[in-house]
Parts: C-alpha cells; sequence; structure tokens
C-alpha cells in the first residue's frame, strides 16, 4: 500500500469531479425551467387550475299573440358518471371490479325504474312512402330513453379517464322525470353517479308552428369561431332555423361567466374574481294566433288531396298593420323531433321526403300566380288610364294575335285563349268589375297587352312589370324569417339575359293573366292582396311583434312598416275590391260557395298552369294547375286578407276556395267568440303600453 | 487499535443532514396539506428523523471495524429476510418489501440489503485489493452480491435493485477495479439491455417509453408534466410556503415522496431550490471527504458505496421532478417522506461517522 499511491485518492477526485458536474447540471436545469421557461410553465400552471364556468342563459320563451307559448324551455335528464369519483384500487384488476359492479348496479335500477314507469312504445319517423305522399310527415315523437351496457360504460370511462376524468360520461340519457328522480333517490350512495339536467326546447303547438317556429341544433363547424366570439359555449345550441334562427341572438341572452379555481378532479376550490350573473334571453310575442293557426293547417290538411298535391300552403295576414296572422305550408313536420338532436338518418327522411317538408312553401315556394295577379294588371290599367270601369271591352273566347312579321298572313295568327273557351264559351262584353268577377283571361289580354293592334294600345311590358313589383313582386318582403325567395317579374331584359330571347306580345298577354314566367310566393300574393284591401298601403309583413324580457317589460315594439304607398288612386283599388265582391257574392262569379251569411268576403280565384316534367300533361293536352284563392274579409274594413295556394291542386276555385271559406268561417267565428267575451290579446295590452 | 475521536465526528455533515433532514419534515407538512388521510405524516417524519439522529449516534459510536466479524451472520440474516419477504410479506404498490418486525414497525429487508451489500464487498475488495486485476476476485465479489441483487430484483423492486448495483459500481470503482472491466461492464451493461427490457414490468417500460416519447401514453405523462410545470411556474421566490397551486390542488400526485422536489422547487421557487441542491452537494463533498481521508480500506470502500447510493439517488430524483430522468419511484434521499429510507440514510451516515472518528 505504501509502495505505490492508492488508485482509491485518485478515484475518488474523479468521483467528486462527477458529482460536481451532477449538481451543476441540476442546477443548470432547475434556472433553466424557471427562468428561461417560466413564463410558459406559470402560464400553464394557470390554465390547469383555472375553469371558465359558464352559466347557461334560459332562452328566451315565443308565445303567440294571446300569450300561447309555441316555444319553451324544459328539462332532458341524463345519468352520468363522473370516472374521476368511481372507486379506485392502485391494483387494477380490483378497481375494475369495483366498478363493473357500481356499473351493474346502475344499469339495473335504470332499467326496474323504466320497465315500472315507461310501458308505451315510442313511434318513430318513418321513411317516405313515394306512392302515398304524407302531407303530415310524422306524429310527435317523445325523446326515446336510452341506457348503455356495462361495457359500453366501461368503455366510456376508461376513454374518458385518458382525457379528462372529471368530464360526466353520459350512460343513462332522455329518462322521463320521475324516472330519473327515481333512480337518483336509488344511487345517491354510489359514488361518482349523478343526474344530469339538460336544457331542452319544446315546442308545444310542434308541427302547428315548425315552419314558423323552427329548431336548434349544435353550433355548426363552420360557424363555431363567430359563435365562440359571441361568447357561446362551445356545447351550446342555436337555432338552426324560422325564428329560432333569426332571432338568435335575441332568444340566447348571456351566458354567466365565473373563473374558478379547481383541484386536479375537477373541484371547485374557490371562486377568483368577480362571477357575472347569466342573462336571460327576450321573449318573442308573435302577432300569429296560434287558433287560427291551427284552423289553417287542419283546413289544409283536409281540403288537399295527398295523392295529387305534395305541398300546399296558406298565409293570412292582418292588412291593417301587415301582421302575420297565420301561415301554415304542408307538409308539416314536428320540430320537436329535433330537440335531442335529430339523427343524421332522420334528417335525410325530412329532406328527401315528396314536398320538401322542411321548407316553408308560403315564403320559400315560387309559382305562377295565374289569375290572382289580375288584381294587378286590373289596378294597373285603371291607374295608367288604359281603361276606366266603365270601359266595356269584347271578350270572345278566343283572339288571334297577328305575327308581327306578316301581320297579314291570318295562318301565323298565334291564338289566345280564355279559360272558358274550353267549354266553348265567351264572356262577351264586359268592364273590369265584370272582368275580375268572371277572370276573364281575353279582357286582361287586352288590357296588358293591346288587342286588337293598332286599335287598343294595352299597358305594355314595363307598365306591367312596373305596377307588379310596386305590388311587391319580384324582391323580398322582408319577413322577419328566413329562406325567403323573391320570385321573378319578367321583362324585356331578364328574357333577352336569361333565355336569349326577344320579347313579344305574347309574352306581355301571357304575365297579364299571371302566366308565362311570372313567380311568385303564397306570402307575396297575400300582401298584394291586403294592399288592395287597405287602399294601397304595402307592408313589411311581420311575424314578431314585441319582444319582452325575461320579466315581460317591454323592451321592443314592432311597429307596423310601411314599405311603400302604392302610386295608385284609391278609387281605382275600390274598382278592384268590386270585382273581388263580385267574384264571391255574385251568382256569375267565380267562387260564390265561398260566401258567409254574416260576414262579406271578397276574393279572387287563380288557376295557374305550370310545367313539371315528372307530370307533364293530361290526355287532352292540358297542363298540370296550381290552385290559388287571395281574399280579404270583411269587405268594408277588411283586418284579415288571406291566401290559399295548393300545389298541382287544380282548379283555383274548387280546391283553393273552399279551404279558404273554411277558414274565414272559423276565424269570424272566434272572432265574435273574442268580441263577446272583450278578452283582450297579449298584443293589444303591448300595443297600447308601446310609446 | 483505533480510537473512538468524537473531534473527528463531522459536525458540519451532521448539522447539514439535520437542516435537511427538518427542511423535508416541513415540505412533507405543506404537500400533505388539505389531505385528511395523511395529516400524520409530517409528524412521524419528524420522529424518524428523531429516531435516525439517535440511531446514527449509536452507529457511529460502535467500532465499524468490529462488525467486519458481523458481516456474514448480518449478510446471511438480510438474505434470509429477503426470502421471507418472498413468502410473508405483505403486497404494498405492487412489491412485496415490506415486513413487520416484532410488530413495532416495519422494516425493508431491502434497504437493509444496501448496508448488508455495502459490508460485505467492501470488506472483501480491502481484503483483495492487490489482486483487484485479478478476474477471479472481480467475479467473487460480484458473486457475493448476486444473491442480494436477484432477491431484490424479484421481490419485484428494480429500483432498489438498480441502486444496489450502482452502489457496488462504486465500490468496485474506487476499490481500483481496471478500465479495461469496467469497459467491459459497460459493454456487457448495453448488451443485456433487451433482457432488462423484458424483465421490466409494464409501468415501468410505460415510464421509459414517455421519457423518449411524451405522446406515447399522455395519461402516464400527465404527472411528469405536472411536475415540470410545478418547477417550471415556480420562478426566482416561488408562490410561497403552502401556496402552490400544482401541489396544493393536487395535480401533482405522490407529493410527499416522488415529486416532493417540484413542490420545494414551486413553493419556493430558484431560491429554496438551489439552497436545497446546495445542501446536498455539500453533505456528498463531505462523504467523499471521510472517504478520502479515511487511511483504512474497508472504511474507505463502505463510504464511497454508501456516497455512490445517496448521489446516485439525489440526481435520479431531482432528475425525474425536472424531466431529466424517466420516472423511477425512488425517494429522495433525507427529504421525501418515509421511514424505512430515513433511518437506513441515518445507518449510513453513522457508519461514515464511524469510519469518519477512527482514523490512525
Amino acid at each position: 500500500m505504501t509502495a505505490h499511491t492508492p488508485p482509491a485518492s485518485t478515484r475518488l477526485w474523479f468521483l467528486r469531479v462527477v458529482t460536481i458536474l451532477i449538481f451543476a447540471i441540476l442546477l443548470g436545469q432547475l434556472a433553466r425551467l424557471q427562468f428561461f421557461q417560466g413564463t410558459g410553465f406559470q402560464k400553464e400552471a394557470v390554465f390547469n387550475r383555472t375553469r371558465l364556468v359558464r352559466t347557461k342563459a334560459p332562452r328566451g320563451v315565443i308565445y303567440d299573440r294571446d300569450g300561447r307559448i309555441l316555444a319553451r324551455n324544459t328539462a332532458a335528464y341524463h345519468v352520468v358518471l363522473i370516472p374521476a369519483e368511481l372507486p379506485d384500487d392502485p391494483d387494477y384488476t380490483i378497481s375494475q371490479q369495483k366498478r363493473r359492479a357500481l356499473y351493474q348496479e346502475v344499469a339495473q335500477i335504470i332499467h326496474e325504474k323504466l320497465d315500472l314507469l315507461q310501458p308505451t312504445p315510442v313511434p318513430t319517423l318513418q321513411p317516405p312512402d313515394r306512392k302515398h305522399p304524407q302531407l303530415i310527415v310524422q306524429a310527435s315523437r317523445p325523446p326515446e330513453p336510452q341506457v348503455l351496457s356495462v361495457e359500453e360504460m366501461d368503455q366510456l370511462v376508461l376513454e374518458r379517464e385518458l382525457g379528462s376524468a372529471f368530464l360526466p360520461v353520459v350512460v343513462a340519457r332522455n329518462l322521463p322525470r320521475d324516472v330519473a328522480l327515481a333512480v337518483a333517490e336509488e344511487t345517491y350512495h354510489l359514488p361518482g353517479v349523478h343526474l344530469q339536467l339538460q336544457p331542452r326546447r319544446l315546442y308545444p303547438a310542434g308541427l302547428y308552428t315548425s315552419h314558423i317556429i323552427g329548431y336548434m341544433g349544435p353550433i355548426p363547424k363552420e360557424e363555431e369561431k363567430t359563435y365562440a366570439q359571441k361568447g357561446y359555449a362551445p356545447d351550446a345550441w342555436v337555432g338552426w332555423s324560422d325564428l329560432e334562427y333569426q332571432y338568435e341572438e335575441t332568444l340566447h341572452g348571456q351566458p354567466g361567466v365565473k373563473v374558478i379555481e379547481v383541484d386536479v378532479k375537477g373541484n371547485e376550490k374557490r371562486v377568483v374574481g368577480e362571477p357575472t350573473q347569466p342573462q336571460p334571453g327576450h321573449n318573442l310575442i308573435l302577432s300569429l294566433d296560434l287558433e287560427l293557426q291551427k284552423i289553417m293547417l287542419d283546413a289544409l290538411v283536409q281540403g288537399v288531396n295527398p295523392k295529387r298535391s305534395t305541398s300546399a300552403a296558406a298565409v293570412a295576414v292582418d292588412p291593417r298593420t301587415g301582421y302575420i296572422l297565420g301561415m301554415v305550408s304542408l307538409p308539416a313536420y314536428d320540430n320537436n323531433t329535433f330537440a335531442d338532436g335529430i339523427t343524421s338518418e332522420e334528417y335525410d327522411i325530412l329532406t328527401r321526403a315528396p314536398g320538401r317538408p322542411l321548407l316553408d312553401h308560403a315564403i320559400s315556394g315560387i309559382y305562377p300566380p295565374g289569375s290572382t295577379f289580375k288584381l294587378v294588371t286590373a289596378s294597373a290599367g285603371l291607374q295608367e288610364k288604359v281603361i276606366t270601369p266603365k270601359t266595356i271591352l269584347n271578350a270572345p273566347g278566343i283572339i288571334y294575335l297577328p305575327n308581327r312579321n306578316f301581320p297579314d298572313n291570318p295562318d301565323l295568327a298565334q291564338p289566345f285563349v280564355c279559360w272558358i273557351h274550353k267549354s266553348g264559351g265567351e264572356h262577351g262584353d264586359i268592364n273590369v268589375v265584370q272582368a275580375l268577377a268572371v277572370s276573364c283571361d281575353i279582357f286582361f289580354y287586352k288590357v296588358g297587352g293591346g288587342w286588337p293592334p293598332g286599335d287598343f294600345e294595352g299597358l305594355g311590358v314595363d307598365a306591367l312589370a312596373h305596377y307588379a313589383r310596386l305590388f311587391g313582386f319580384g324582391e323580398l318582403s322582408g319577413i322577419d324569417l328566413p329562406g325567403e325567395n323573391p320570385g321573378l317579374v319578367p321583362d324585356p331584359k331578364w328574357k333577352r339575359i336569361a333565355k336569349g330571347e326577344r320579347w313579344v306580345t305574347g309574352d306581355t298577354y301571357n304575365m297579364a293573366i299571371g302566366q308565362g314566367d311570372v313567380l311568385v310566393t303564397p306570402l307575396q300574393i297575400t300582401m298584394m292582396t291586403a294592399a288592395v284591401a287597405n287602399d294601397g298601403i304595402l307592408y313589411q309583413p311581420q311575424v314578431v311583434a314585441a319582444i319582452t324580457d325575461a320579466d315581460n317589460h317591454l323592451v321592443q315594439f314592432n311597429a307596423p312598416k310601411v314599405r311603400r304607398e302604392l302610386p295608385i288612386d284609391p278609387k281605382h283599388l275600390e274598382t278592384v275590391r268590386r270585382g273581388m265582391w263580385y267574384a264571391v257574392n255574385a251568382d256569375f262569379g267565380t267562387a260564390p260557395d265561398v260566401a258567409l251569411p254574416d260576414v262579406e268576403i271578397a276574393g279572387k280565384t287563380g288557376t295557374a298552369e305550370f310545367f313539371d316534367p315528372e307530370l307533364g300533361r293530361d290526355l287532352a293536352g292540358n297542363l298540370p294547375t296550381h290552385a290559388w284563392f287571395t281574399a280579404f274579409a270583411p269587405y268594408q274594413n277588411p283586418e284579415i286578407a288571406l291566401t290559399v295556394f295548393v300545389y298541382n291542386g287544380g282548379e283555383g276555385s274548387i280546391v283553393a276556395a273552399p279551404i279558404a271559406k273554411t277558414i274565414l268561417r272559423q276565424y269570424f267565428d272566434i272572432r265574435a267568440r273574442d268580441q263577446a267575451t272583450g278578452a283582450k290579446s297579449l298584443l293589444d295590452q303591448l300595443q297600447e303600453i308601446a310609446p | 487499535m483505533m480510537r473512538l475521536n468524537w473531534r473527528q465526528f463531522d459536525w458540519l455533515l451532521f448539522a447539514a443532514i439535520l437542516l435537511v433532514s427538518l427542511f423535508g419534515v416541513v415540505m412533507i407538512q405543506s404537500a400533505v396539506k388539505g389531505d385528511p388521510e395523511l395529516t400524520s405524516f409530517p409528524k412521524r417524519q419528524a420522529i424518524y428523523v428523531g429516531l435516525g439522529v439517535i440511531l446514527m449516534f449509536l452507529v457511529a459510536a460502535f467500532n465499524y471495524n468490529l462488525l467486519r466479524s458481523l458481516i456474514f451472520p448480518f449478510y446471511f440474516l438480510v438474505l434470509a429476510l429477503l426470502v421471507l419477504v418472498g413468502a410473508l410479506g405483505q403486497t404494498i404498490f405492487g412489491a412485496q418489501s415490506w415486513i413487520s418486525l416484532f410488530g413495532l414497525f416495519p422494516i425493508q429487508p431491502s434497504e437493509l440489503a444496501k448496508v448488508a451489500l455495502a459490508l460485505i464487498l467492501s470488506n472483501y475488495l480491502a481484503t483483495h485489493r492487490e489482486r483487484i486485476h485479478d478476474l477471479r476476485v472481480v467475479l467473487t465479489g460480484v458473486l457475493f452480491i448476486l444473491p442480494i441483487l436477484v432477491l431484490v430484483a424479484i421481490q419485484p423492486d428494480l429500483g432498489t435493485a438498480v441502486v444496489l448495483a450502482v452502489e457496488a459500481a462504486f465500490i468496485f470503482f474506487v476499490a481500483g477495479l481496471p478500465w479495461r472491466y469496467i469497459l467491459g461492464a459497460i459493454i456487457l451493461a448495453i448488451l443485456s439491455a433487451p433482457l432488462a427490457w423484458n424483465m421490466l414490468a409494464e409501468h415501468q417500460r410505460t415510464r421509459i417509453l414517455i421519457f423518449i416519447d411524451p405522446t406515447a401514453d399522455p395519461d402516464a405523462y400527465f404527472n411528469v408534466k405536472q411536475a415540470l410545470v410545478g418547477v417550471g411556474s415556480g420562478g426566482l421566490w416561488g408562490k410561497g410556503y403552502g401556496q402552490g397551486t400544482q401541489s396544493q390542488l393536487h395535480f401533482l400526485r405522490v407529493r410527499h415522496t416522488d415529486f416532493i422536489f417540484s413542490v420545494i422547487a414551486e413553493e419556493l421557487g430558484f431560491i429554496g431550490a438551489s439552497i436545497l441542491l446546495l445542501l446536498l452537494f455539500f453533505i456528498i463533498w463531505r462523504l467523499w471527504r471521510i472517504a478520502s481521508r479515511s487511511e483504512d480500506p474497508f472504511g474507505q470502500l463502505l463510504v464511497a458505496g454508501l456516497t455512490g447510493v445517496i448521489l446516485f439517488q439525489t440526481l435520479v430524483v431531482i432528475g425525474m421532478n425536472m424531466g431529466l430522468l424517466p420516472v423511477t419511484g425512488l425517494p429522495l434521499p433525507f427529504v421525501s417522506y418515509g421511514g424505512n429510507a430515513m433511518l437506513s440514510l441515518m445507518i449510513f451516515i453513522g457508519l461514515a461517522q464511524s469510519v469518519a472518528m477512527r482514523r490512525t
């Protein structure tokens, strides 16, 4: 040992150097983490322990004009498991045994309660039947309770634990309230089992108002950012259609926000800063009358032949205000189907069913207006002095429009017929009132395009198109519902661009009787009738009349909005109204059966030919026709303007007019009842306090 | 005959150890705050520190050279205990490592194994120091420690088995094992890595895998990540004692044992954590000093082995807390909660002090 230096001392010095190195590395890493990466880690620590908790604000309620609820909030009851609170054991096998026993117990309790309390089977949405189309696509479908199996629970809990173990896993959804409460009572001793209440929208009137109210759904992917900026929670639901969509921000309110500090299991430890309270959404008070709405839908369903017509619509407005009183569209569907999120199969059924149930045909469907358009031609003719109320024109069953290049060759002349010509008749010498009453085509050909050429000058296409637009055709009515179609008022410029053809007098003839390329919505026709009825004011139709806050204080009153005052002398409109009066009240009119003994009704029928490649022509070579009827009543002080439209319905006088009669009959019955009781609608009361 | 010399007792080392141990008690108090099942832990740790100090003085006062005659009985006792543990031991955290001794307190035979291994290997190599170049001597040394290693490893307590191997390596190294053998051992270790990998339990493989690739198992990585966030968010002065959000809100798991360093770095910041690092460095430095100053080969090797254990565990645990090394589940010497570790560490220090006091 003394002979040479023991290697121990050098080796020990070596180890001292290693020790210094090790501690230098540790100290260096400490400094790196705390100084150079410190800010990042501090943020992560804050992110770790704080949660933004949103308290959902109750969504606004939607009422009809009498305060009947059309949309309100209820709760869906779900049973959830919180993985972090479930029994745990360091030994995985034991842990799993305990948990599976718990799942077993939960599932058993739920099934027991369900069997006791829920014997009724639930109807499901049936796929469309092409041979027997339905005008009402489905019955109301109560949300179906769903309970996961023990294996599914196990799987979901294990998956969730990898992510965030404190977020609930739904193991049974849509339990009826009494079942949910019974289950809660029997599972309170089980750790990690909770009852969750999820707000859900309920539409008490279901299919009667689905095209007005619409439905909701989760925030669409492409709009996630927009909604997040508005303070929406990522799991919030938003309006997808109709009023739920249009008034989304009014109805939604502002969720309450608080920042909490949580432990690793997500348990709230304390509140950081000042929490904000949720602001409930505002309520909508519609001008709609639910009673009338039901009357209209029922009348349509009864009056429409589903084997023939795939769709139909009816619109009622108050001609004094432009408020929508009722608006229905067939096929109807139940918007409650959407309350729990619709499956893609169900959505497919709804979108692919004949007649497209999700579409509101009253505002989105565009059709040739047929003879209802004669109100425009008549008003324009009178105002432009093409005719006077006293002008008498001869109306044979058929007239020939000479070929413009060979005016002297009668063989090349184009024939234009009156509807009455089919039965071999003619209207003879008539004035405008009579022409409206009998819906004479020849009279309006002449007023629109003039005949005989060089002898009687008509309005011409420019004037006719001008008046059509004044009445609101070819443009959006501005109704507070999404998806409106402006329709089409054709003119020479349009025809040149769209068809590459020159406008001819024949086109003006067709347009004068609402055929050819004119396309309108049932709502536009109703607004026209209302303008005729109210001496020339074209209103902007409105569904929502007032907005109130959660305490029912008035927030906003939507006073009637005038789109324009028509530059038409009221006395001319008076003449047009007389024509409509005769149509209903004279035995030579087109709709004498509509007349009611106690209320004077004035109206105009329409039978509009249309071309559909599937339907083609009938054996006699005739095109299929839509049935129209538009009316206002009472004749003296009109308070309702109504339009009934039946797709491929046939004759307006035979199909649409009787439906209108049923609706008007019942409408005036409930008006009489209300007047007898002296009941004031909620809307009237709000109108009184509105500034 | 060497004489007991209390003047040679390393009081500075003792002071540093007492300081670090009490610091540990205080930090355990913060770590278990709000955890009703663990409220007694700081008090229990304090009692272990007290018992440990007494044990240390007793061992220090004992002439370690007298132990040489007891080495073999002790060695076989430990082997017997390790076998017994396999048969009787309670299953705790998957390792059958605890048996009740006289019903007083549970002792871990694997902790005793660290002492037994140091004694038997140091004794053998001290007496065969001149022939350390002889492969037969080296293999005989390996033969002495192999039963202990294997018995601990099959418990299974691979963490301690690795510590025992490192301990033996330090003793061989200081005993002057030629570099060619060291190189050979390293090559052998690398070659047997696949074999070792197969011996690892599933959770141990996961720990290594997530160290290499944190995305491999995000759930398992959670703990490591939270420890990193705890250290990193501490800053210069820390969030204050008992104010660490990572620890107090339980984002850190096993806060009082595996991740105690993260609690310290979070709550006391760079200042607190680096003071602890310096104290631990000082302890190890003083232990190397004792080894260097000892003129007795047996004492020297004994202290080198024990110091190696302390250095290795410090590196591994703190490195793991700062994301430098994979998770092992070893305690931080003198700081982490645990009576057994504390008592066996105090026995180590007692032995070291005994060596210090018996310089000729």
